[in-house]
């Protein structure tokens, strides 16, 4: 660090801060895009509509399902990694202190 | 917790919360495909419908979603119902009680406004195809257009094309959005509320939930069969319920990581 940090570091910052910018937006498209499941619902919607409809049988729905669950799943995994509220699964239910138990 | 009354212990899917002082049973019928038998955990006069569960996460599979709207048909054939979110898991019967401790003025309000209400879905689909053969009839300006790109077919007829298909999708958004106006106008006497969904694919044109009074119910039928007669040559209507209240409750709950 110090001086020499500064040496090696400073020609190149105002390129760097760039970079860093355009990374930064990079990941946030990829974050916003793992953690969205909106699209896969909207699959899951049509693609009941389409058996219900006649569309497709159940044996093409269950295959395609099986797809849209795994999808479910890694988009769980990543709002789990990043922090995020998921719907269903297990409730934590947070005791008031001063509840006599 | 000197109220909590767990059958048993352990994991306990939630499908909804009712009034009720004394213990219920509904049979086994729930969700995870071992015919778990589904009854009450109760504080005071609240109680949480549940079934034994292991800590899961509960896929949302055809399967899944209709064992769990099956329990709650069953449940509000003789309750108002809240319902929960599909794959709602607590730790233990306790916890359920907690919940219900806790949140009990906000699940009592909610239990009060949606007494003897219900909800229907309503989606409608529509053959385009035929819409646009009948706005081709009926439309003046379509009409003339079409004729004379047919009169001149060998020549160059690319932007009357364009202007036609043009035409066409703007009436056809125009006559989509009054066939929805329609359908609105006529069950809003018999509903007491409405929310609009997202219409799935592109061949839907309305996709509603509608809270009607159970007194109502039997008006509102009449409604939707005779808007469905009404426009049997262009419309499908999918016409689904009695359900819980889906949307038009909405409890948020913490959820924690499984482990």
């Amino acid at each position: 660090m110090g001086l020499l940090s500064k040496l090696l570091t400073f020609p190149v910052s105002a390129p760097v801060a760039g970079v860093r910018w355009s990374l930064e937006t990079v990941e946030r498209v990829v974050r916003d895009e793992l953690v969205d499941d909106s699209a896969i619902k909207d699959e899951l919607m049509a693609l009941q509509l389409a058996l219900e409809e006649g569309d497709i049988d159940g044996e093409e729905y269950v295959r395609r399902e099986a797809e849209l669950m795994q999808r479910f799943r890694e988009v769980r995994y990543w709002r789990e990694q990043f922090g995020m509220g998921v719907s269903g699964g297990p409730v934590r239910v947070q005791r008031d202190t001063e509840e006599h138990g | 917790m000197g109220t909590s009354m767990a059958a048993t212990d352990g994991g306990k899917y939630v499908y909804c919360i009712v009034r009720s002082a004394r213990p219920c049973e509904f049979g086994a019928i729930g969700i995870g495909g071992e015919a778990n038998r589904v009854y009450t955990v109760h504080h005071e006069d609240l109680a949480a419908v549940v079934s034994d569960t292991p800590i899961v996460i509960y896929d949302p599979t055809r399967e899944n979603v209709l064992a769990h709207e099956f329990v709650n048909e069953t449940v509000m054939r003789e309750h108002t119902v809240i319902p929960m979110s599909f794959g709602t898991v607590f730790r233990s019967g306790d916890d359920v009680s907690e919940l219900l401790r806790s949140t009990y003025e906000a699940f009592s309000d909610v239990l009060d406004k949606m007494r003897d209400k219900i909800e229907f879905g309503l989606k409608v689909l529509w053959d385009r195809e035929r819409v646009i053969a009948t706005l081709e009839r009926s439309n003046e300006e379509i009409r003339r257009l079409k004729d004379e790109i047919e009169r001149n077919a060998q020549n160059s007829t690319y932007f009357a094309r364009i202007q036609l298909g043009r035409l066409v999708e703007a009436a056809l958004e125009e006559l989509g959005s009054a066939f929805v106006a329609d359908v609105h106008a006529s069950l809003r006497p018999v509903a007491v509320a409405s929310r609009s969904n997202k219409p799935i694919g592109d061949r839907m044109i309305m996709n509603a939930a509608f809270l009607v009074e159970r007194a109502e119910s039997e008006a509102f039928d009449e409604k939707v069969k005779a808007l469905s007669h009404r426009y049997e040559e262009l419309l499908t209507f999918k016409y689904t319920g009695p359900w819980p209240p889906y949307n038009f409750v909405n409890i948020k709950l913490k959820l924690e990581r499984a482990d």
